[in-house]
């Protein structure tokens, strides 16, 4: 099953570690603020994984895809 | 049904007098009966009050009910209406739910900034108390607390912050309230009007609740609206559904109308005329009720600084906690503002692209609904629009 990353807003500094670590589904809005983007596939859990643990706020979540 | 004993005054004892005893269904006949008389939530997300119950009943921990009656919106007065003139309607819903999950934890938050409804409230939970130690039976405990001023303080999320001692301020929810609200708990909150309603559907069943309103919308929603000729009084009606919407709005049903307040959506002039009171018409033209505040566009008004006013408005009562909204409702308000000034460096594209930015990207929908009400200046009012980007108004 696929997954998606949730982002939570208010824990959100904008550092922008996210978008270094998965450019494949994160890009960064002109605040530095995480533009997400698509489903995590299985290829790419490994790198999502490690983007939401880099995390400095812990605003990252992996949740299931709706 | 639920302003039917306004003439009595709001005492508990003229509330049982007309309506009875309070009704004690088990939890099955709630589900059903609230599901028959299909009830929405009246806050204004409008979600199905039988799933929500649903989902709490099936959580295994201790349940808790909450009566939200924190108006964000300055435009909206339809529960602040209800907890002074019908209290008891309020309570009534809340206490026969929590009896029928059987927890007697019921908080009930009031606005900070209407201390009226907090003085109402008081006085009918203490009256109810009053009447429980007469009848020697033990109520539900009633926990009632107070909600910082501010737009976004009604809003669920913040409500339950408020309830858990901390800052009541939007937080991201993982999870919806019924299933992990209040301490993790199953936590059952509505909208006071939502509580209301349930109690006229309890009380009457969902057959005769359904003697107002249309097949596929039975009973009545409360709109707060302008008072005709004193526009800074709201006044507050009863409507069944399917009521032309002529005789609610009188001759300004021609107007354009902002619909659903200020994170609502506008019903362009003439759109109303022929139409009746229905959430789910509304929705199929992409328009929307939500907390049922109807504001007619002023006459001589530009819709578009009306609008800007409100999206000005909206910007600064963001909670500043989630970087989108605190950075892009200011930037869109400036947008806005240039187009209703007619600013040469206007840019429409700019405008819609503030809109993406902000939409969905919050804790709350604080972003979404101002963003609905851009989205929706910029389809309703698209003559006015071009003229504005042209550098005129018109009016």
């Amino acid at each position: 099953m696929n997954r998606t990353i949730r982002v939570d807003w208010p824990s959100c500094a904008a550092r922008g570690l996210c978008a270094e670590l998965l450019p494949e589904r994160i890009r960064l809005d002109e605040w530095g603020f995480p533009i997400v983007e698509g489903e995590v596939t299985p290829e790419l859990a490994r790198l999502a994984k490690a983007a939401v643990s880099a995390c400095p706020h812990r605003a990252l979540r992996l949740v299931a895809a709706r | 049904m639920l302003l039917a004993g306004v003439g009595d005054g709001p005492s508990l004892s003229a509330h049982r007098a007309r309506f009875g005893a309070l009704p004690t269904p088990d939890l099955d006949a709630v589900l059903s009966a609230v599901g028959a008389a299909a009830v929405a939530g009246r806050g204004g997300a409008g979600f199905p009050f039988a799933r929500k119950v649903a989902a709490a009943a099936a959580g295994k921990r201790r349940h808790v009910v909450v009566v939200n009656l924190s108006e964000g919106e300055p435009a909206s007065a339809k529960d602040t209406a209800l907890a002074l003139l019908a209290p008891h309607q309020i309570l009534d819903g809340a206490e026969v739910v929590a009896r029928a999950l059987r927890t007697k934890e019921i908080h009930v938050v009031t606005p900070q900034e209407r201390p009226a409804v907090a003085d109402a409230i008081t006085r009918a939970v203490d009256e109810r108390a009053a009447a429980e130690t007469r009848g020697g039976r033990g109520g539900p405990r009633w926990q009632l607390h107070s909600a910082a001023p501010g737009f976004v303080s009604g809003q669920a999320q913040a409500v339950l912050e408020l309830l858990a001692g901390r800052p009541g301020l939007p937080v991201t929810a993982w999870q919806p309230e019924a299933i992990s609200g209040l301490d993790g708990r199953p936590t059952l909150l509505s909208n006071a009007e939502t509580w209301a309603q349930v109690a006229a559907v309890l009380r009457l069943g969902p057959l005769r609740y359904a003697a107002h309103g249309t097949f596929a919308e039975p009973g009545t929603t409360l709109l707060t609206l302008p008072h005709e000729s004193d526009p800074d009084t709201a006044v507050v009606v009863e409507t069944a559904y399917g009521t032309p919407w002529v005789s609610v709005l009188g001759a300004a049903v021609d107007r354009p109308v902002l619909l659903g307040g200020f994170h609502g959506t506008w019903a362009g002039a003439g759109v109303l005329a022929g139409a009746r009171v229905s959430r789910v018409d509304l929705q199929q033209q992409g328009l929307t009720l939500g907390a049922g505040v109807v504001l007619p566009l002023p006459t001589g008004q530009c819709p578009i600084a009306f609008t800007w006013e409100i999206v000005d408005y909206l910007a600064g009562q963001s909670a500043q906690r989630c970087g989108p909204c605190r950075n892009g409702l200011p930037a869109l308000a400036a947008e806005v503002g240039r187009l209703a000034t007619g600013n040469p460096a206007v840019s429409w594209t700019r405008i819609a692209e503030l809109v993406g930015l902000v939409e969905r990207r919050g804790a709350c929908a604080h972003p979404d609904g101002t963003a609905r009400l851009v989205r929706s200046m910029l389809t309703t009012f698209d003559d006015e629009v071009g003229l504005h980007l042209a550098g005129r108004c018109g009016r």
